[in-house]
């Protein structure tokens, strides 16, 4: 065997070079047959796992310190590998993994994830990104409990900035984020937004497929943009301000602005209308109307819309007050005790012109990011601080990391897919349905 | 980034000079001489269009759009720089870049399928077993450090069609030598757009007398270019010439006020017009012969 070895390593023929079975079995004892990767780096050597942050239909996120001495904090994402009864196997990366890794080792933006490193290992991958104290939805919960209070007007401001110019550098990379949501910006101890979790992300440049075929429901349902839930097929970089305007108007007020019931896919897997939802956005946006968005008409879900504007008529809706953004938005102002008096304490009438623009019905019309960026909601009240929690006295709790589960390695994990979200194994069943 | 070609890893990582290039194959080389003896392979470029041919029926099976193919032919120079094909087993490389190409270019293909149909191009090679292509996915990304985005030619020459007013017999024509040049080194040494440019200029050049391009603009391109070549390669370096049609003397124009390396672009020329010299060597069952005992004498297949 020593011979055997040193032969090997005369032809200076690295372990993990093989692809499995170039070895006669019987010498490497070490390592079961078929497995012929083995990574040059481990997790392990060069990452002491300080604790367990959160899991997820992916795998888990475990907070780190590098070993050899690089500074700051590390956040590891592992994905779960697929599980074939007890024995782990290799079934082929999900495309949302191949997505996340490539789009994340491209990218480059301040306001955009940094990703340190990916290490594949044991069937697993690992995503080291950088480590954030705190995202938009633990800030938003900090400010509701134990009471209400609302968040800073020039801390709105800054937060909002940032994330549209973190989108502006995706979209104009061709960049579709599609699951932009409070959960998934992250804020820095430093006060820079950093948009997370490209695993829905996408390319949108001529793409071989049209962007439905390849995941059908893209986007939290409270963020997804009307012409996503009308059944739109081609969509554009407008989905992602939709969920922009979301958010704004959840910083503001502190609850989700759109909080509808997702309606299940059926056992067909078949997406249903989101009615719930639908309503929801009615109720304070008003009915779309083909007059001012003349794409409407030919949605696929228009007939399920005027059904639901015909239940709305008879059941009376007709006798309140018509929705408008702008009660919605002064009501927020006043419970939010935004100051109207000076024009630093207040998002203003400049607020909520681009919340309205950003959550405009006819995607064709609705604010782009480069847009927003120069609208004077960002020009007026002086200039928009790179730190968002500048001139704030209290600090926020960091985000909460476990003990419990120290062995990056071994966890147990969650064995569902993300709920209502897409899964490439549909494909060919959403191109079929299309030929129908 | 993904729309900025000069911020790409591929420009930052993946772009090599040729001295570069030789020396990184060097390295390989060195590694295990003895296989090297052992095993000798024909030029690079037979090889590259031995693969290209094995990828076009994979591809032709599962209904692939050729820029996946061109991705995946990009992942495989890319691995084999860092990896001696003497230690690999080229059909399961070749079935995992194309699997794993499919999914980047949002064309995605299931594991199976395409481990059945590998298997039925080349059964001796491809086990049954998903997991040797998943596994060897894991090799192929963890090679690429992730950087698994590419930028191709075909963009800018589509970009490029309405601007230089191009017929559609020329942007076949560049389409094809595009496919071609994936059969080079070219990929490894040029931006994209320099490859588009001289393309297009080939194409608008050598405007071939037959129509309808299939894959390889070879047979149509290899006597014209060998026999015009060097004119062509004159008038673009001779703005003052009288000599060229006004339809090349446009172009040169357009290229003159572009920024585009001109010097680049006739260096391309040349590779395209050697590998067509190369190709009319060309055998099938050479690379076919070479290749199979390459693998099974190491029992790199197991």
């Amino acid at each position: 065997m020593v011979i055997v070895l040193s032969i090997m390593f005369n032809r200076n023929f690295p372990l993990f070079n093989s692809f499995g079975g170039f070895y006669p079995q019987s010498i490497d004892t070490r390592r079961p047959a078929g497995t012929g990767y083995t990574s040059k780096v481990r997790v392990r050597d060069k990452y002491h796992i300080v604790g367990f942050i959160s899991s997820g239909t992916y795998g888990r996120v475990y907070k780190a310190l590098a070993k050899d001495g690089r500074r700051g904090e590390f956040a590891i994402k592992k994905f779960k590998p697929e599980k074939e009864g007890e024995v782990i196997q290799y079934t082929g990366l999900s495309q949302s993994a191949i997505r996340e890794m490539s789009l994340c080792s491209e990218l480059d933006h301040p306001n955009v994830v940094q990703l340190a490193e990916i290490i594949l290992e044991d069937k697993c991958i690992f995503m080291v990104f950088e480590y954030t104290d705190h995202d938009l939805l633990q800030i938003i919960h900090h400010h509701t409990t134990p009471q209400r209070h609302a968040i800073s007007a020039p801390m709105v401001r800054s937060i909002l900035f940032q994330l549209l110019n973190g989108l502006y550098y995706l979209h104009t990379n061709w960049v579709l984020h599609r699951d932009l949501k409070p959960a998934n910006i992250l804020v820095t101890s430093s006060g820079a937004i950093r948009i997370g979790d490209l695993g829905l992300a996408r390319l949108f440049y001529k793409p071989l497929n049209s962007l439905f075929s390849g995941d059908k429901v893209v986007v939290t349902i409270w963020y997804r943009a009307p012409e996503l839930l009308m059944g739109s097929r081609h969509y554009t970089p407008a989905v992602d301000l939709w969920a922009v305007g979301c958010i704004f108007a959840e910083l503001l007020s502190l609850r989700p602005i759109f909080k509808g019931e997702e309606a299940k896919m059926d056992s067909k897997k078949t997406v249903p209308f989101q009615r719930n939802q639908m309503m929801r956005i009615i109720e304070i946006m008003g009915m779309p109307r083909k007059e001012t968005w003349p794409g409407l008409v030919s949605m696929p879900e228009y007939s399920q819309l005027q059904s639901l504007a015909l239940s709305r008529a008879s059941s009376g809706h007709h006798f309140s007050r018509p929705p408008s953004l702008e009660s919605w938005y002064t009501n927020c102002l006043k419970n939010g005790g935004y100051s109207s008096t000076s024009n630093i304490g207040t998002p203003g009438a400049e607020g909520l012109d681009l919340l309205s623009r950003l959550l405009e019905y006819d995607p064709t019309k609705r604010i782009t990011a480069q847009e927003a960026l120069e609208h004077p909601y960002f020009k007026e009240g002086g200039p928009v601080s790179a730190d968002c929690f500048q001139g704030l006295e209290g600090r926020y709790p960091h985000r909460r990391v476990t003990q419990d589960d120290g062995d990056i390695r071994s966890g147990s994990l969650p064995g569902t897919k993300r709920s209502g979200l897409p899964d490439d194994s549909l494909l060919g069943r959403a191109a079929k349905r299309l030929k129908e | 980034m993904a729309a900025n070609y000069w911020a790409s890893t591929q420009r930052r990582h993946w772009l090599f000079t040729r001295e570069k290039l030789a020396e990184v194959r060097d390295k390989q080389r060195e590694k295990d001489m003895v296989a090297h003896t052992q095993f000798p392979l024909p030029d690079q470029r037979m090889l590259n269009i031995y693969f290209s041919q094995q990828l076009t029926k994979l591809g032709k099976k599962t209904s692939t759009r050729q820029q996946a193919l061109a991705t995946a032919q990009i992942y495989i120079k890319r691995f084999y720089t860092k990896n001696e094909i003497r230690h690999t087993n080229p059909y399961l490389v070749l079935a995992t870049a194309f699997y794993l190409a499919c999914k980047m270019e949002e064309c995605p293909q299931h594991i199976r399928l395409v481990v059945g149909e590998a298997r039925s191009l080349w059964p001796d090679f491809i086990a049954p077993d998903v997991s040797k292509v998943g596994e060897c996915e894991f090799f192929l990304i963890s090679e690429m450090s992730s950087q698994m985005i590419v930028h191709h030619p075909y963009r800018t020459l589509t970009e490029l069609q309405r601007e230089l007013a191009l017929t559609s017999d020329e942007v076949a024509l560049a389409w094809s030598v595009i496919n071609d040049h994936y059969l080079t080194d070219l990929p490894l040494l040029h931006a994209p757009h320099v490859i588009a440019v001289m393309a297009i200029i080939v194409a608008v050049v050598f405007k071939p007398s037959q129509a309808g391009f299939h894959g390889s603009a070879a047979p149509a391109l290899a006597g014209a270019m060998r026999d015009g070549g060097v004119n062509m390669l004159t008038a673009l370096n001779d703005k003052n010439g009288g000599g060229p049609p006004p339809r090349v003397q446009k172009l040169i124009g357009w290229l003159a006020e572009s920024e585009v390396d001109i010097h680049a672009v006739v260096e391309c020329t040349q590779e395209l017009v050697s590998l067509y010299e190369v190709w009319e060597q060309y055998s099938e069952k050479n690379c076919k012969e070479l290749l199979s005992r390459m693998v099974r004498t190491q029992r790199l297949d197991k």
